[in-house]
C-alpha cells in the first residue's frame, strides 16, 4: 500500500489524531507496463517461431511431422484451449457473481466484455472454420491422378531395371554353376575354377564372382558349413563393398533356402545385386558348392531408378500420412488462431477492466466517503483522464477530510465552551442557591426565569413560579411593593431601581433592600430584569436595639442622677415632719414612703436599663446544647403542679459554638415566659387543663442551623403584640420590665441566629430560635 | 519337473470377483466396444523359470498398415507388456514390464522388406523378406518370448499379462496426448511352479 498523496494539513495534524488512511485499488501486477510489454514480445516471438516451424515443415520428414510435431502441436492446442476456457469461464463466473451481487457497473462491464468477446470470438471462429476447411480440402488435392500414374509407372520402370539386372546376374551365376558342376571343388580345382569365373569378371559382365565349397552337408537347414574357394572381383569395386553379404547368401542357398537373390545397398549410394546358384555333382545330386555372382548398380540408370523409387516412396508416404500432415497444418492454424483468440480475449477483458476498474474504484471510494471514511484514497493507476478523475476524487476527499477535522475541532471547542459555560452556570446557580440574597430574574417577556432559594424563602415563592408572568407572581398582596419596584425599573431600559420595602410574612414584617435592574441587549432592547433583595430585617432590628441601648444609657444616666436627691429630700422631709401632728406626719410618711418606693423602683428600672445597655458580647465556645438544656430544664422538674416541661431533643445535634451562659439565659427567659403565660391561663381556664411546655431541638442540615423550639399550649400571643414582642419595655405582664425578650433577641442575634414567634397548634405560642452550626 | 500351465486370453471374460469386478468388467466391455479396434491374443507359458509370452494381433495388419508399409515408411508395432498381480479391491500391482517392437521398412525398388524385432530396445532378429505374409507375421506375432522371471511370482497366485499395442506412424488428424492403445489384450493365469 502506497503512502497516500493527500492527507491532513500540517496544522491539522497537530490537533487531529492520526487517522487510518486506506487506499483503494492498488495496482495489480498484470497492469505493469513492463509485464504487458514482455507478454506482447513473447506472443510475437511465439508467433514468429510458429511461422518459422510451419515454413520449414517441408524439410522435415513426414513421419517426424506426423509424430513429434503433431503431438507437440496437439498438446499445445489442448493447453491453449484449457487456458482459453479457463479465462472465459473465470471471467464469466466473475461477471455473473458481480451481477448477482449487484455490484456497481457489473451490468455495464458484462456488456462491455460480451461485446469485446463477441467481436473477437466470432471472427476468430469463422476464420478457424473456413481455414480448416481450406486446409482439409487442399490436402485432398495434393494427390492428383496424373501424378499418381506417372510416379507409379516410373517406379515400375525402375523396378524393371533392377529386375533385369537381377536376372542377368542370376543367369551368370547359373551358367557358372553349371560349368563347375563337373569339378570336385577341392584344392586341386582352384586354378580351374578361377579360370572359369575370371573371364566373366574380366569381360565386365559381373563385378565379382565368389565360389564357396560346402564342407558338410547332412540335408538339414542350418547344419551347413561353407568355405570360400575362389573369389574374383574387379579391381575397382564400388565404395563399401564387402563379401559378407555374399557369404550369408551362399550359406542360405547352401542350406536350401529359397531366396537366391539379394540386393544390398552400399554406403556410397549404390546397390549390389547378388545371385547365388548351387554347384551339384549331377543335376539334383549332391551340393558341392555355391556360386555367388555380384554386380554393382552404379550407373546413371541405377541412380535415376533410386531417385524414382525415392520420389515414389515419398509420394506414397505423403498419401499415407495425408491426414496427419493435414492435421499438422491444421494444428498450426488452430494454434495461431488460439493464440490470437487468447490474446484478443485477454486483451478484451483487460480493456474492459481498464475501463470499468477506475469507475468501480471511484464508486467504491464514493461509498466509503459516504460512509464517513474520509481518509479513503484511490491510488491513481494511469495518467489519462481517469487518472485526473481519480486525482480530483482524492482532492475532494482530502478537502472533505480537512473540513471534517475543522468541524470536529470547532465542535470540540464549542462543547468545551458549553461545558465551561455550564460549569459557570452551575457555579453561579450554586452561589445563588447558597447566598442569603434573594435573586429573581425575568426574561424579556416579563416571565420569571429563575428564583433562588433565598428569594423563595424570603418571598414565600416556590419553583412553580418559574415561567409565570412576574406581574402575576408579584400581584400577591404581600408582594405588591416588589411589583412597584419592578414597574419603576421598567420605566427606563438599563436603569436600576433600589428601594427598601417591608413585606408582611407570617404576621411579622420582613424588611428587604430591593434592587431591580433591567437588562438591555446591544441594540437597547429589554432582555430581562434581575431583582436582587437582601433581608435587612436583622439589621434594622439591630439598629433599633442599638438605638434603644443608647436611649437606655441616656435615660439611665439622666434619670438616675436626680433620683438620689429626690430620695434624700423625701427622707429629709419625713425626718422634718417627725415632730408634726400625727395626721400631718402620717401624710408625710405616706408620701415620702411612696416617693422613696417609687425612687427605688425607678432605680431598679434604671439598673435594668443599664444592664441591657452594658450587655457583654457573647464568648463563643464549643458546647453541647442538649446537655445545656438538660441541666437548665432540670431546675423546673417538679416545680409546678399543673405545668409539665417536656424535652424533645435531637440526639444528633452537631457541635456548636455558643456562649452557654447567654443561651441558658435565653432558655430560662423563654421557659419563664411560657410558665407565666400558662399560670395566668390556668387561673382563668377550667379545671383539669394541664399546661405543657415542650423544649425541642432539631438540626436543619440544609440551612446549617440548629433550631431550639419552645412551645406551650397557653393562650398564645395576639397578632398585634407580635411585632412589638421583642422590643424593649414591651411587656404583657403587669410586673415585667419588658426587656426579657429584647435581651433574648439580642443574644440570639449576637450569636448570628434568628428568633421567630409563631402560633402553636391547637393553642399556644411557639418560639423558634435558629443558631448557626 | 515343473508343471506348466498354458493360459490363453479369454477377452472379454467375467472375473471371479465381487460386484465391483462385474461393474469394472461391464465398464471395460463398454469401453472396449467403443474404443478397441483390435484385440491382442495373449498366451502365457511358464517354463524353466521364465514366463513365456506369445502375442498375436494378426488383424492389426490392416489396409492402412499395409499402405504405410508399402509406402516405404518405417512402420513399427510396439507392444507394451505388463505382468501384474491381481487384487480384488485394489489396483493390480505390477510385477514386471517389457517392451516388444517389430519394425519394417519396405524398399519398393527391390521389393524387399527389412524387418527388425526388438525386446526392450535390443534387436533380437532382423529379417529380409519378400513375402508380405511373412512380414505380417513378423509384425503381428511373437511366439514364446521369455519376458519375465518366475522368481518374483508367488505360487498359486493369480496374475495377468496385459498388452497394449501402439502403431507408428499414426494416421490421425489429431494426436491426443492421453491416447489409448491402438490394440490391447489381456490374459490371466495362476502361477503353479
Amino acid at each position: 500500500m502506497n503512502v497516500p498523496r493527500y492527507g491532513p494539513r500540517e496544522a491539522d495534524r497537530e490537533t487531529v489524531p492520526r487517522a487510518t488512511v486506506r487506499v483503494g485499488g492498488s495496482r495489480p501486477l498484470r497492469d505493469s507496463p513492463l509485464l504487458i510489454l514482455l507478454g506482447i514480445v513473447l506472443f510475437l516471438g511465439a508467433l514468429f517461431g510458429l511461422l518459422r516451424v510451419a515454413d520449414r515443415s517441408t524439410q522435415l520428414a513426414p513421419d517426424y511431422l506426423s509424430e513429434v510435431v503433431l503431438y507437440a502441436l496437439s498438446a499445445a492446442c489442448i493447453t491453449m484451449l484449457v487456458v482459453l476456457g479457463f479465462i472465459l469461464a473465470r471471467n464469466i463466473i466473475k461477471l455473473w457473481v458481480e451481477r448477482q451481487r449487484a455490484l456497481p457497473f457489473a451490468r455495464f462491464r458484462a456488456k462491455l466484455v460480451a461485446a469485446l468477446l463477441g467481436m473477437t470470438l466470432i471472427p476468430a471462429l469463422l476464420v478457424l472454420f473456413v481455414g480448416s476447411e481450406l486446409i482439409r480440402s487442399s490436402a485432398e488435392r495434393w494427390f492428383s491422378a496424373p501424378v499418381d500414374d506417372v510416379l507409379t509407372s516410373a517406379n515400375e520402370i525402375a523396378r524393371d531395371y533392377y529386375r533385369s539386372r537381377e536376372r542377368v546376374v542370376s543367369d551368370h551365376a547359373q551358367r557358372i554353376a553349371a560349368a563347375l558342376s563337373g569339378l570336385s571343388l577341392d584344392a586341386s580345382d582352384v586354378v580351374r575354377v578361377r579360370e572359369l569365373v575370371t573371364s566373366d569378371v574380366a569381360a565386365g559382365l559381373l563385378g565379382s564372382v565368389d565360389v564357396y565349397r560346402v564342407l558338410l552337408t547332412e540335408g538339414q537347414i542350418g547344419r551347413v558349413a561353407i568355405e570360400p574357394l575362389v573369389e574374383v572381383a574387379m579391381p575397382t569395386g564400388p565404395l563399401g563393398y564387402s563379401r559378407a553379404g555374399s557369404e550369408r547368401l551362399a550359406e542360405r542357398v547352401a542350406a536350401g533356402g529359397q531366396e537366391d537373390r539379394q540386393v544390398e545397398p552400399l554406403p556410397g549410394g549404390a546397390d549390389v545385386v547378388r545371385s547365388a546358384a548351387v554347384i551339384e555333382r549331377e543335376p539334383g545330386g549332391e551340393i558341392l558348392g555355391v556360386v555367388v555372382a555380384s554386380d554393382a548398380l552404379t550407373g546413371s540408370a541405377a541412380f535415376h531408378s533410386r531417385r524414382i523409387s525415392g520420389a515414389y516412396e515419398s509420394y506414397s508416404q505423403l498419401r499415407v500420412l495425408q491426414r496427419p500432415l493435414a492435421g499438422v497444418y491444421l494444428s498450426f492454424f488452430v494454434m495461431l488462431t488460439l493464440m490470437i483468440l487468447i490474446s484478443a480475449t485477454w486483451m478484451g477483458i483487460y480493456v474492459a477492466k481498464r475501463i470499468t476498474r477506475p469507475v468501480q474504484l471511484l464508486a467504491a471510494g464514493a461509498r466509503e466517503i459516504g460512509a464517513g471514511h474520509l481518509d479513503y484514497r484511490i491510488e491513481p493507476q494511469s495518467r489519462d483522464e481517469f487518472g485526473s478523475l481519480v486525482d480530483a476524487f482524492n482532492t475532494m476527499a482530502g478537502e472533505l477530510s480537512t473540513s471534517r477535522r475543522r468541524l470536529e475541532r470547532s465542535r470540540r471547542d464549542l462543547e468545551r465552551k458549553n461545558q465551561e459555560g455550564e460549569q459557570r452556570r452551575q457555579y453561579i446557580e450554586t452561589i445563588l442557591e447558597r447566598i442569603a440574597t434573594g435573586v429573581v430574574s425575568m426574561d424579556a417577556e416579563g416571565r420569571v426565569s429563575t428564583i433562588n432559594r433565598a428569594a423563595g424563602r424570603l418571598l414565600g415563592l416556590d419553583r412553580g413560579a418559574v415561567g409565570q408572568p412576574a406581574s402575576a407572581v408579584f400581584a400577591r398582596a404581600d408582594l405588591e411593593p416588589l411589583s412597584d419596584v419592578l414597574t419603576q425599573a421598567h420605566i427606563k431600559t438599563g436603569s436600576r431601581s433600589a428601594q427598601e420595602v417591608a413585606l408582611g410574612k407570617d404576621g411579622h414584617e420582613v424588611h428587604l433592600a430591593v434592587v431591580a435592574t433591567t437588562l438591555a441587549t446591544d441594540i437597547g432592547d429589554v432582555d430581562g430584569t434581575v431583582m436582587v433583595f437582601d433581608d435587612v430585617t436583622p439589621l434594622i432590628r439591630a439598629q433599633r436595639v442599638a438605638t434603644w441601648r443608647d436611649v437606655a444609657r441616656r435615660l439611665a444616666h439622666e434619670i438616675k442622677n436626680p433620683l438620689t436627691p429626690i430620695q434624700l429630700c423625701a427622707e429629709r422631709m419625713r425626718r422634718h415632719f417627725t415632730t408634726a401632728p400625727p395626721p400631718t406626719r402620717a401624710l408625710v410618711d405616706e408620701c415620702t414612703s411612696t416617693i422613696v418606693g417609687e425612687v427605688e423602683s425607678l432605680k431598679s428600672l434604671v439598673d435594668e436599663f443599664s444592664q441591657f445597655a452594658r450587655m457583654p458580647s457573647p464568648r463563643l465556645a464549643h458546647a453541647d446544647l442538649n446537655a445545656l438544656l438538660d441541666a437548665t430544664l432540670g431546675l423546673y422538674d417538679g416545680l409546678f403542679g399543673n405545668i409539665v416541661v417536656e424535652r424533645s431533643l435531637c440526639p444528633t445535634l452537631p457541635q456548636m459554638r455558643f456562649d452557654p451562659e447567654q443561651v441558658r439565659r435565653v432558655v430560662v427567659n423563654l421557659v419563664d415566659n411560657a410558665v407565666d403565660a400558662l399560670e395566668q391561663y390556668l387561673r382563668t381556664s377550667s379545671n383539669g387543663y394541664k399546661g405543657v411546655i415542650v423544649v425541642q431541638t432539631e438540626h436543619d442540615e440544609a440551612a446549617s442551623v440548629v433550631r431550639l423550639i419552645v412551645r406551650d399550649n397557653g393562650p398564645g400571643i395576639p397578632d398585634v403584640d407580635r411585632e412589638k414582642l421583642f422590643m424593649p419595655y414591651f411587656s404583657t405582664k403587669r410586673r415585667g420590665s419588658g426587656l426579657g425578650l429584647a435581651i433574648v433577641r439580642r443574644i440570639v442575634v449576637e450569636h448570628g441566629g434568628n428568633i421567630e414567634v409563631a402560633d402553636n397548634v391547637p393553642s399556644g405560642t411557639t418560639f423558634i430560635v435558629e443558631l448557626p452550626c | 519337473m515343473p508343471r506348466t500351465e498354458i493360459a490363453t486370453s479369454k477377452w472379454p471374460t467375467l472375473r471371479r470377483s465381487p460386484p465391483l469386478g462385474v461393474c469394472g468388467l461391464l465398464l471395460t466391455l463398454m469401453v472396449a466396444g467403443v474404443w478397441a479396434a483390435e484385440t491382442v491374443t495373449v498366451t502365457t507359458l511358464t517354463r524353466d523359470g521364465q514366463v513365456l509370452v506369445s502375442l498375436d494381433v494378426a488383424g492389426a495388419y490392416t489396409q492402412d498398415v499395409r499402405s504405410s508399409v508399402q509406402s516405404g515408411l518405417e512402420t513399427t508395432f510396439r507392444y507394451d507388456v505388463r505382468l501384474s498381480r491381481e487384487a480384488a479391491y485394489w489396483p493390480d500391482s505390477t510385477v514386471g514390464s517389457a517392451t516388444l517392437a517389430a519394425t519394417v521398412r519396405y524398399d519398393s525398388l527391390i521389393e524387399q522388406y527389412n524387418v527388425a524385432r526388438m525386446v526392450d530396445g535390443h534387436v533380437e532378429e532382423t529379417t529380409v523378406a519378400e513375402d508380405e505374409d511373412e512380414v505380417r507375421d513378423l509384425l503381428t506375432r511373437f511366439e514364446r518370448v521369455p519376458l519375465f522371471s518366475t522368481e518374483r511370482l508367488e505360487p498359486n497366485s493369480e496374475y495377468q499379462v496385459r498388452v497394449r499395442v501402439e502403431r507408428r506412424p499414426r494416421a490421425a488428424w489429431f494426436v491426443w496426448p492421453f491416447a489409448r492403445a491402438w490394440a490391447s489384450g489381456v490374459v490371466r493365469f495362476t502361477f503353479v511352479p
